[in-house]
């Protein structure tokens, strides 16, 4: 299925949004380019700070890491989330594996004008890798997890996918 | 099919040329149309179309596909890009699920009960109540594809027979016939029937299904995509029968509309327009989802049972394909 090198910040995102989405975009539900709201999301990574190259690492795609190594994220959310937290991390994370020192993330809100700081600790590290685990264990359950409780599901795009019978 | 992207609809002859990422489309005696590549979701050519490599290669980088009527009304094959939503996790257990004989018969029955049920609901409820009986019985009885499709046959001759007494003499079916189609019901009938195929087509290939393994079709028939023969079945009755049923009551449709001559038809340059114009707005037409609570188009409906089915092989839960509910 996915090792732990391709664990990216897609899964992360996921793994802390709901399980079961996890689980169906490993199989190839990928109904979110479909979502009017993916597509807004891009659209904000298309007009927004434009100056700066976004990094390749493979799986991980990041906005840009600045002089200070610090990780910049452009978030489309007005409010920050434990998943955008937790993606931060795993950039975090990824670039420590290919021997660059991250400081810690940067999520930028444009909508809100906010941004917000998370420092790499070593506490974050064991949770980054934690949550490699997480991702990985997953993708290997042979049954799908259940679905949320439906109030949970509201302006999730598998919405269609989940809740059609 | 929720998306900011459309379907571009084709009805005169034209030509596709690219500038950049847009696509312009030429035509005789019209100014050209510029369209960003974004905006398309896919295009039914439903006249000639010329296009070029330079375009293909900007469709195909931006999925989006081409369908092709042909001439005479008949679906005549599609543009499909390279790139495809099938995963393998998926296609594995779509397989396991037509390979299995259980499995598979099941997803069949209730696709060709599906099918009669909404025939049924467009056609005429009363006279068709014995024959929806009888059809239920024989799939019942069924342990194969061959038996059920056999019993369709039986149901849909019914359903004809009583569709024609709804009809203008010029308009009647006489029994159901295809390539060519011998009257003016019937060219009607194929060329609906295929344009629900392309956009079956269409829905079927944003989900990470093989178009090619079906349930009750034959895998192995010629026809390339037989699970959107399989899909298709549900939603001829929606747009076929019943287009072809309201457009004659309400005198839309005339002979002028059609080409005709002793043995075979097919609709004329204004017919095709009128049928084309009047379909596309009928995908549009959206009805209260009654699971997903929101309005959804007709032509979403399709991509909702595809994904049904999607869940039903990789989840196993049951797949109730798409009835008519309002
Ligand atoms: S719709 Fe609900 S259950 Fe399905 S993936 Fe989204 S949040 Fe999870």
């Amino acid at each position: 299925m996915i090792t732990y090198d391709d664990v990216g910040g897609v899964h992360i995102k996921y793994l802390y949004h709901c399980r079961r989405q996890l689980w169906l975009y490993l199989r190839g539900i990928r109904p979110e380019h479909l979502n009017a709201a993916v597509q807004s999301g891009e659209a904000v990574h298309d007009t927004s700070y434009t100056r700066n190259t976004p990094v390749d690492l493979g799986a991980a795609k990041l906005d840009f890491v600045d002089g200070s190594h610090w990780v910049h994220e452009v978030k489309s959310s007005s409010r920050p989330s434990p998943a955008d937290e937790a993606q931060g991390r795993h950039y975090c994370h990824r670039l420590h594996r290919v021997g660059i020192e991250a400081k810690g993330a940067v999520l930028h809100y444009p909508k809100t004008r906010r941004t917000q700081k998370f420092p790499y600790t070593e506490q974050a590290a064991v949770q980054a890798e934690a949550d490699v685990e997480a991702v990985l264990a997953v993708a290997e359950a042979p049954a799908s997890p259940d679905r949320l409780a439906r109030s949970g599901c509201r302006g999730c795009s598998f919405t269609d996918y989940c809740w059609t019978e | 099919m929720p998306a900011a992207a459309r379907t571009y609809w084709l009805t005169s002859p034209c030509r596709i040329r690219r500038k950049d990422e847009s696509l312009i489309i030429e035509r005789d005696n019209a100014a050209n149309v510029h369209i960003p590549v974004t905006d398309v979701r896919d295009i039914v050519a439903c006249a000639e179309t010329d296009l070029n490599t330079a375009v293909i290669s900007l469709l195909n980088r931006h999925r989006v596909n081409v369908h092709f009527l042909s001439y005479y009304g008949d679906y005549a094959g599609s543009l499909l890009t390279s790139d495809t939503s099938t995963s393998g996790e998926t296609v594995a257990a779509q397989a396991r699920t037509a390979g299995d004989p259980h499995a598979s018969v099941a997803i069949a029955r209730s696709i060709v009960d599906a099918c009669a049920f909404n025939v049924r609901r467009v056609v005429d409820r009363k006279l068709l109540a014995r024959p929806y009986t009888v059809l239920r019985e024989s799939i019942e009885d069924s342990t194969s594809q061959a038996q059920l499709m056999g019993a369709e046959g039986t149901f849909r001759r019914s359903a004809w027979e009583v569709i024609d007494t709804k009809l203008p003499d010029w308009l009647q079916l006489n029994g159901r016939s295809r390539r060519p189609p011998r009257n003016a019901g019937n060219a009607f009938i194929s060329y609906v029937n295929g344009i629900t195929y392309a956009r079956v087509l269409t829905a079927v290939r944003l989900t990470p299904l093989h178009s090619g393994i079906a349930f009750l079709h034959g895998t192995m028939e010629r026809q390339r995509h037989s699970l959107v023969l399989d899909l298709s079945e549900m939603f001829k009755p929606l747009m076929a029968e019943r287009l072809l049923l309201r457009m004659a009551s309400r005198n839309q449709l005339k002979e002028h509309h059609f080409d005709r001559d002793t043995n075979q038809a097919m609709l004329s340059d204004t017919g095709r327009k009128l049928v084309v114009q009047t379909i596309r707005d009928e995908f549009a037409v959206t009805v209260t989802h009654r699971t997903l609570a929101r309005n959804v188009a007709y032509d979403e409906l399709l991509y909702l049972d595809a994904l049904a089915l999607t869940r039903h092989c990789l989840e196993g839960t049951p797949y109730k394909p798409f009835r008519i509910w309002w």
